[in-house]
């Protein structure tokens, strides 16, 4: 008997409030999910050649766990109160009727059980399945190859995503049982309206709503000046102050509703209820509001994050070499290619290889003295001649550590600048052309030096006059991308060798031949060579390579980790605070819901009752949306002020993309979230539509 | 005269076979234009259950309700909402205006949802506010205002359309003696000086002192009527008190 009482409530629990259903399910997803990340393939392939980062990210994730854990459980509280406060009269009756608190308690804590149970199953398998599309979709995004892929099922992630499911959800079952079983049956039975809060003068709330825009703009104008970015302290004060001023701006939101409802004509159907409506929840529920939109903003910020990190790796160069070896054990130099080529040979590899060729890079060594070797007093001056700006202050600091420079030699970067598909530089006896980094060659800098460049500024290198000529170089001279020159010089052959005197290092460059690339990607193709590389065990004879892979690994780990972590987290935000705004409105929407019977019988049609709430909704979550639409648009600006390099700054469209793509994300979400509520709203005012008979 | 109302053979079963309860058991009367008509009985007689059936709140199992020439069961949708909006206008005892309205706004609700001009309803407002004596609360929340000023607001709400029919469902129940002789005096005012039909459930004698005809009801029929003739209330309050003892236990079928 009491059995069948419990699985009945269950039922008609689940059946009523599918939203809260559907949150549990989505909070047992989102465990799985980011417990199972070292399962997915992309991250066990990186694992094996970014093994400290992969694993360093994989230690971040008890941290990501317990933010998970935090965040959901306020969605579990709001979520349950409100099945509980649908519920009130119930427990009165089962209390009146005799029925023992603790036994009660038991029934409410089994019905929990059975619904938990029931989260888990529908939950679990659907997080498996969601964990293995992303798994796939992400090794086919980034070129694996699915063929590979192996059915994963993670148990300890099982474990974990139960027992913090559970753990949180008794945690929120026993705070809630708590403050009911403490009410008196005559409290439990009365259905409670809106609970009267005092009002202060509407100047009050005025001063408050100005405040919190003053506060608000104040955060703004720290975070996109880069001042939030200085130091901590700095950093704190901004989010303190976007924090209060959110929080003020909603609690002083009524006055700008109770002056919308003034406004309009009172003869619009419903105009004067709809928004008497409207300002009811924002005044009872102005801070759980401001949550929302600050989990928003939360989740904007994250997405926007993600996507300027991934674009930043993604244009880390282009690609043109596939190999670079260099010969450890060969004293000379000039010895390197040919005793590579020779063991390629020997192993039948040579015809992997469309073309091998030497990169030599040295320093002076014409002096002993390495202080001042390279003058270039003219490019210097023409540079202090230019307008003062940031740009050009920060060339200037960072060409006065030219003296002692990289030297690189022009044959060999030629064959570089073939192989890129770019014309090949011309130098004369006494020419050099300057080379730096792509990392380093920001645009306006580089616009800048290839204008006095073009003058054929002269210096001093090593006390001979050289002519700095041509464009600012900034091919990649190796694979390895994090082999870097923030300065170098391109000097013909025969200065090469008179500079370096016979003294410099030598890499070989090697670009994979059409052979060896065909019928896979490039990734599986340098992946076979790897292996057959490791076979014939190069390393054993000094000789060592790195491959384009590598870099490939990297980057990907960087575009792995930041946007799945970043996107994943913004989808719980965003998860989080529509749940919270749907299950309150929800909630609110039951306990007046004596007011849509009164207009029932002043004669108000189901449609105008269904077409007020459904404004209502719209409000309600469009105002925490607003906000924090308004406020990512400085967020986003900011973080790319303060965390992203300057060459993603200036890549105006590149943000235009993001924010495209975070609107339209929002609106998706939002649309979906409202239509849910809208629906559910519905349902619930049909059941006030026959009115019941009371005596 | 046509009448406003007339009900003929009414009945309501409540619940299956075996365990039917009839609520009503074939009620016919009428109501004239301008009449002030009270229905009592004691709990269960099926007084609550006549109002709801009048007031589209409930559908009843047999016989018509025939409102100004139009048979209610045939309302749907759009006609049936203007019915409960426009050619009644309900007062409930616990006098349900929005808590989160002003008194304004609350009168005014019927006149947004069915689209009455603006400066029609206004002037009507004003009449009402004056006459109910309420102007000063016009800008007070329901819980600002006593339980006599609620009451009457909600009488303004009833109002505000010009109703054919005010059903009003024991008015003075949530109310202290003074307010409810209060509400009495207004609602009979308005009755006299306007020509509104008032149709009044209560079992509060004194309430029913007011009216111009009073149907007793017992076990779904109606048992008896008494008209007010030129006796003065405190005569026909007298009366009243017989018939209710009757009704209470005086009768021959108890004991």
């Amino acid at each position: 008997m009491f059995s069948d009482l419990i699985f009945r409530n269950s039922r008609r629990g689940r059946k009523e409030n599918g939203l809260f259903f559907a949150s549990l399910v989505i909070s047992i997803v989102a465990f799985y999910i980011i417990l199972s990340l070292s399962r997915q393939d992309v991250m066990i392939f990186l694992a094996e050649m970014e093994s400290d980062a992969v694993n360093q990210l994989l230690l971040m994730i008890p941290v990501f766990y317990g933010m998970t854990l935090g965040i959901l459980f306020f969605l579990i509280y709001f979520a349950c109160k409100y099945q509980m406060e649908r519920r009130r009269k119930e427990f009165g009756v089962y209390l009146m009727m005799g029925m023992r608190r603790s036994k009660l308690f038991t029934m409410l804590l089994a019905e929990d059980f059975l619904n938990n149970i029931l989260a888990l199953l529908i939950g679990l398998p659907t997080a498996v399945l969601l964990s293995e599309i992303i798994s796939l979709v992400t090794a086919k995004l980034v070129g694996m190859g699915i063929l590979g892929h192996r059915f994963t099922l993670s148990l300890p992630a099982i474990g974990f995503t139960v027992v913090g499911f559970l753990a949180i959800k008794l945690a929120a079952f026993l705070s809630l049982s708590g403050k009911f079983s403490r009410q008196e049956i005559g409290s439990l039975l009365a259905s409670s309206s809106g609970n009267e809060k005092k009002q202060a003068p509407a100047i009050v709330y005025g001063l408050c709503a100005a405040c919190g825009a003053v506060l608000l703009s104040a955060a703004y104008c720290l975070a996109i000046g880069g001042w939030a970015w200085h130091k901590t302290g700095s950093m704190l004060l901004t989010l303190l102050l976007g924090l209060l001023g959110t929080i003020l701006l909603f609690y002083g939101m009524r006055t700008m509703i109770a002056l919308l409802v003034k406004t309009g004509k009172t003869n619009r159907r419903l105009h004067v209820f709809t928004f008497r409506q409207i300002q009811e929840n924002v005044i009872h529920q102005s801070t759980s509001m401001a949550i929302s939109s600050l989990l928003i903003l939360a989740a904007l910020c994250c997405f926007g994050a993600g996507i300027g990190i991934a674009s930043t790796n993604r244009q880390a160069g282009e690609h043109v070499l596939d190999y670079t070896f260099r010969d450890y054990n060969t004293e000379n130099p000039q010895q390197a290619l040919p005793r590579l080529q020779e063991i390629l040979k020997e192993n039948g590899l040579d015809s992997q290889f469309s073309q091998l060729f030497e990169m030599r890079i040295g320093h002076v060594r014409t002096t002993e003295n390495y202080e001042g070797v390279f003058r270039m007093n003219s490019v210097m001056e023409s540079l202090r001649s230019l307008p003062q700006s940031e740009e050009r202050d920060i060339l200037l600091n960072n060409l006065s550590y030219t003296g002692f420079p990289y030297l690189i030699c022009l044959s060999d970067y030629n064959r570089l600048l073939e192989a890129a598909g770019k014309p090949a530089l011309t130098l004369a006896a006494n020419e050099a052309a300057v080379y730096q980094d792509a990392e380093f060659a920001d645009t306006v800098r580089v616009t800048m030096l290839n204008e006095i460049f073009s003058g054929c500024p002269g210096a001093l290198l090593d006390g001979t006059p050289i002519y700095l000529t041509g464009e600012v170089q900034s091919v990649n001279f190796v694979t390895d991308r994090s082999i870097t020159l923030s300065f170098a010089l391109i000097l013909p052959d025969k200065q090469f060798l008179h500079y370096t005197q016979g003294d410099y290092d030598t890499y070989i460059n090697g670009i994979m031949s059409r052979e060896a690339t065909q019928g896979a990607s490039l990734m599986t193709a340098i992946s076979d060579l790897n292996g057959k590389l490791a076979g014939i065990g190069l390393e054993n004879v000094g000789i060592e390579y790195e491959s384009y892979l590598q870099n490939i690994g990297r980057h990907l780990f960087y575009m792995v980790a930041a946007s799945y972590i970043t996107i994943y987290l913004a989808i719980i935000f965003l998860v989080v605070a529509n749940t919270i705004m749907g299950v309150q409105f929800l909630m609110n929407q039951q306990k007046t819901g004596r007011r849509y019977q009164t207009l029932v019988r002043l004669g108000a049609t189901y449609k105008t009752i269904c077409a007020s709430a459904r404004k209502q909704i719209s409000w309600f979550m469009g105002l925490p949306v607003c906000v924090a639409a308004v406020s990512s648009l400085f967020g986003v600006k900011a973080l790319y002020t303060g965390l992203l390099s300057s060459r993603v700054r200036e890549t105006q469209g590149e943000m235009l993309m993001v924010s495209a793509a975070m609107i339209f994300l929002l609106c998706v979400v939002e649309y979906i979230y409202m239509t849910a509520i809208k629906r559910s709203s519905d349902r619930f005012l049909l059941t006030l539509m026959q009115p019941q008979r009371e005596e | 005269m046509e009448p406003i109302l007339d009900i003929e053979n009414l009945t309501k079963t409540y619940g299956n076979v075996p365990n039917q309860t009839k609520a009503l058991d074939g009620i016919t009367f009428q109501v004239m234009p301008g009449e002030f008509l009270g229905i009592m009985g004691s709990s269960g007689s099926g007084k609550s259950t006549l109002l709801n059936c009048i007031a589209t709140v409930i559908s009843p199992t047999g016989g018509r309700i025939v409102m100004e020439g139009k048979k209610l069961q045939s309302l749907r949708g759009r006609s049936l909402a203007a019915y409960r909006g426009q050619t009644v206008g309900y007062l409930f005892q616990n006098f349900e205006l929005l808590d989160n309205l002003t008194g304004r706004e609350n009168i005014l609700l019927p006149t947004s949802l069915h689209g009455v001009a603006e400066k029609e309803s206004l002037l009507r407002l004003n009449q009402l506010a004056e006459y109910l004596e309420i102007t000063e609360v016009l800008d007070r929340f329901p819980t600002q205002m006593s339980g006599g000023q609620r009451q009457r607001v909600a009488a303004a709400r009833a109002m505000i359309l010009h109703p054919k029919l005010i059903l009003a469902d024991e008015p003075t129940g949530a109310l202290d003696s003074k307010n409810g002789k209060n509400i009495m005096e207004k609602l009979s005012g308005l009755n006299r000086d306007e020509q509104a039909t008032i149709l009044m459930v209560t079992h509060d004698s004194n309430a029913a002192s007011f009216c111009k005809r009073i149907l007793f009801i017992q076990d779904g029929v109606i048992f008896h009527e008494l008209r007010r003739g030129d006796e003065s209330q405190q005569d026909f309050y007298g009366r009243i008190l017989k018939v209710m003892a009757q009704l209470g236990g005086g009768s021959s079928h108890v004991f």
